[in-house]
């Protein structure tokens, strides 16, 4: 599948600090992904340098396949984690403003805005200034400005930091709306939260560096470390092979979950025969991580490697 | 070029269609008005010391002092022949104070001493001096056998024409006064618009940053696009400002002029400048009393019917084309160098409080210029000092302005402006340097040095 964009061995330094080491990346069309990373990653420095805001000291990007311009401004849409709106201006004044500024011709933008206002039923706070409307409103309004010129690829920095639940989860539905759409998006997040429902694929940025990329499927299945889980109703004395359980978990309904590593001389096989042999076996399954534990795992072992 | 269009017009738009904006349009000549009638009013009417002052005077010539003309608003009494009971009266409040005049006899009178209660003004002791020194004038005359109405008929009153020969050969009547006066406020002007226009660009740029507005913004729109958007949508602002302005003060003049002409009251108008005039010219219309308090106030009420006359024709000959168009010029180059500068601060700064260690040495130049426009380029329009700072960009927006009515070669002015047009480029491009990196910077207080790192 081709890419909407592509980061090539991109570098960013501030005075003496490289906030970008040799970064590469590319978003195929169409789908989400995620940049995961602590604060302080770089993550708004990589999505900067996307969203033509800086430009990298080394290194390339391409949209599209062609070297990244000021003109691909118009074709991406961009939501800052630090976010804000002209309190004095209607609603519908900035987001013709804001359509305006990514290439709408005033016809066109007042189309949109009108279409994203239906679509989000605020027709009614449309002459209203921002200072007037609700904490939430604005959220929503904030996400339409970067919507409403129906852009190919659209960069979200932290974009669920800061709106309230309900509307987080209508971001949510609105960015599967658009990817469905043939919309691409990156997001960055240090939240795990949204990142399993909604990302294709991922990276994980840390200390400047991407240290793990992939599709979120064949990110957790390479991070299955052979570890089981079998349940039993209540508290059971064993072991497989005289091997004993790698962690316990007792769960508040009385269930009690054992953990084994498979490669540590049984087989799957000899797990589930001595589980059934216990008797009252209710649970049975790999554990494969979830990108928290990955996340947390990558992160901190990335942190003693640089620590090295 | 089309981002900067979007963004002036926003800039433009929301600024005018603001209420505050439209009352002031309309409330700050009011304001003004208001601001000089009340000025004046303060000065002629409260201004003076009117109480009428009983005061002992002691007098070397009693039968010339005494005589006729009295000082205004002063009785003056014989006073005691005992030293100590004269002092005791002035303690009393008896009498206001006691003048000791005792000597009319040499040309610097040293021997006249004032006891009062209270510290005697600035103004109160100009007219007791010049009283002192049209009598002893008297008094030396009389010596030399004249007779007083022949030294009244002797005294001289001097007026110049200014006839101004143009390099066609024209010879026009002109008037320094009304040119100094015109220079004068036209700087004014500019120089109270780079300031309200400047710090608008200021708020404005440091309004998207504290907003977090701008990193939006940026993504779509060079910053540099942005901060000339913003710079020409304000100067757009400031512009239609003063146009409504213009035709507002037209109006009310045509409107003025009409009812005044209706109802015949031209004369009281010609009063009220005469008001205006003696309430400047204050402390010479007091000296003047002492010499011959009557007449002088009678020409006086002439000099002022005179004064409008005299400005009639002058007024005509000025050269209004230039005026304006030097006006115009000056007014938008120098506040698009400023502005540029402004919107750096703007920029730069996290919150209004920071502003003011920025502000400092950019509005230094400004205030310097006008300072320059009112001593040296008022008293020696043509002088090496004028030329020089009408010369030098950072102030000659002001004092070109006061130099225009004077007639400014035309090399020159080309010159001036030149220099400005070039050190706007420059400052504008030093200027989006700092802005493109100041309003993607939050957190700590920037120093110079971080604006100096910004700029290489």
């Amino acid at each position: 599948m081709s890419s909407v964009i592509e980061a090539i061995d991109v570098c960013k330094t501030f005075g003496e600090q490289r906030v970008s080491k040799n970064i590469s990346l590319k978003v195929a069309e169409g789908s989400i992904y995620g940049l995961l990373g602590p604060n302080g990653a770089g993550k708004t420095t990589l999505i900067r340098m996307l969203s033509t805001i800086t430009q990298p000291d080394s290194g390339s990007i391409l949209f599209c396949g062609e070297s990244l311009k000021e003109t691909h401004a118009h074709q991406m849409g961009y939501m800052p984690e630090e976010r804000g709106l002209y309190k004095k201006m209607t609603v519908a004044e900035q987001l013709l403003f804001f359509a305006e500024l990514r290439g709408l011709s005033t016809r066109d933008a007042q189309a949109a805005v009108k279409h994203w206002l239906k679509r989000l039923e605020m027709m009614d706070w449309a002459r209203k200034k921002v200072e007037e409307i609700s904490k939430g409103m604005a959220q929503k309004v904030q996400f339409v400005s970067c919507v409403l010129h129906s852009p190919k690829l659209l960069i979200l920095d932290e974009p669920f930091s800061g709106f309230d639940p309900v509307n987080a989860d209508l971001i949510k539905d609105l960015i599967l709306e658009l990817k469905a759409g043939g919309t691409s998006v990156i997001f960055s997040t240090h939240r795990m939260d949204n990142v399993e429902s909604l990302c294709d694929h991922l990276a994980i940025i840390h200390q400047g560096e991407k240290v793990l990329d992939g599709s979120v499927s064949d990110i957790r299945r390479n991070h299955f470390t052979g570890l089981f889980e079998v349940g039993f109703h209540s508290e059971v004395d064993w072991s497989v092979n005289g091997v004993v359980p790698h962690s316990v978990a007792h769960h508040s309904d009385g269930k009690v979950i054992y953990r084994f590593q498979t490669n540590e001389g049984f087989s799957t096989a000899d797990l589930l025969s001595a589980a059934v042999a216990k008797g009252g076996l209710v649970h049975y399954s790999e554990h494969i991580p979830s990108i928290h534990e990955i996340f947390v795992e990558t992160v901190s072992k990335g942190g003693a490697a640089i620590a090295l | 070029m089309r981002n900067i269009f979007v963004v002036f017009k926003r800039e433009y738009l929301t600024r005018v269609k603001n209420k505050t904006f439209i009352i002031m349009t309309f409330l700050a000549p009011l304001l003004m008005v208001g601001f000089y009638a009340a000025t004046i009013y303060i000065a002629t009417e409260t201004g003076e010391d009117n109480r009428t002052k009983t005061v002992y005077l002691t007098d070397y010539n009693p039968s010339l002092m005494l005589s006729n003309n009295p000082l205004a608003n002063y009785v003056f009494l014989p006073a005691p022949s005992s030293e100590d009971s004269a002092i005791a009266d002035v303690k009393s409040g008896a009498v206001f104070g006691w003048l000791k005049v005792e000597d009319l006899d040499t040309r610097a009178i040293d021997s006249a001493t004032y006891y009062t209660s209270e510290t005697p003004s600035l103004v109160e002791m100009e007219g007791l001096k010049e009283w002192i020194k049209g009598k002893a004038n008297k008094h030396q005359f009389a010596k030399m056998g004249l007779r007083e109405s022949q030294i009244d008929s002797a005294q001289a009153s001097c007026d110049i024409l200014t006839k101004e020969v143009s390099n066609s050969g024209d010879v026009q009547e002109s008037s320094s006064t009304l040119k100094s006066g015109i220079g004068f406020a036209l700087a004014f002007m500019i120089y109270i618009f780079i300031f309200v226009y400047g710090s608008m660009v200021m708020r404005s740029a440091m309004e998207e940053k504290t907003n977090r507005i701008v990193e939006v913004i940026v993504s779509s729109v060079k910053p540099f696009h942005l901060m000339m958007g913003k710079i020409f949508g304000v100067a757009a602002v400031g512009l239609t400002q003063f146009l409504a302005w213009i035709v507002l003060a037209v109006g009310l003049v045509m409107g003025i002029s009409a009812m005044f002409l209706n109802s015949g009251g031209g004369m009281s108008t010609q009063e009220a400048v005469q008001k205006g005039i003696e309430a400047r010219t204050g402390m010479a219309t007091v000296g003047a009393m002492g010499g011959d308090g009557v007449q002088v106030a009678a020409s006086g009420s002439q000099g002022a019917r005179d004064l409008a006359a005299e400005f009639t024709e002058p007024l005509s000959n000025l050269p209004y084309v230039e005026i304006i168009a030097v006006f115009l010029l000056f007014f938008v180059g120098g506040y698009l160098l400023y502005s540029s500068i402004f919107a750096a601060i703007g920029s730069a700064v996290n919150q209004e409080s920071d502003v003011q260690q920025f502000m400092m040495p950019v509005t230094l130049p400004l205030v310097f210029g006008f300072v320059i426009a009112q001593t040296v380029a008022l008293k020696a329009p043509h002088g090496a000092m004028a030329k020089l700072f009408s010369m030098i960009p950072l102030t000659s927006p002001i004092v070109m302005v006061v130099r225009a009515p004077f007639g400014v070669p035309l090399s020159e002015l080309a010159l001036s402006f030149g220099l400005l047009v070039l050190m706007f480029v420059v400052m504008v491009w030093l200027s989006s340097r700092i802005y493109r990196i100041g309003i993607l910077s939050y957190g700590k207080k920037p120093t110079w040095k971080d604006l100096w790192k910004w700029l290489r």
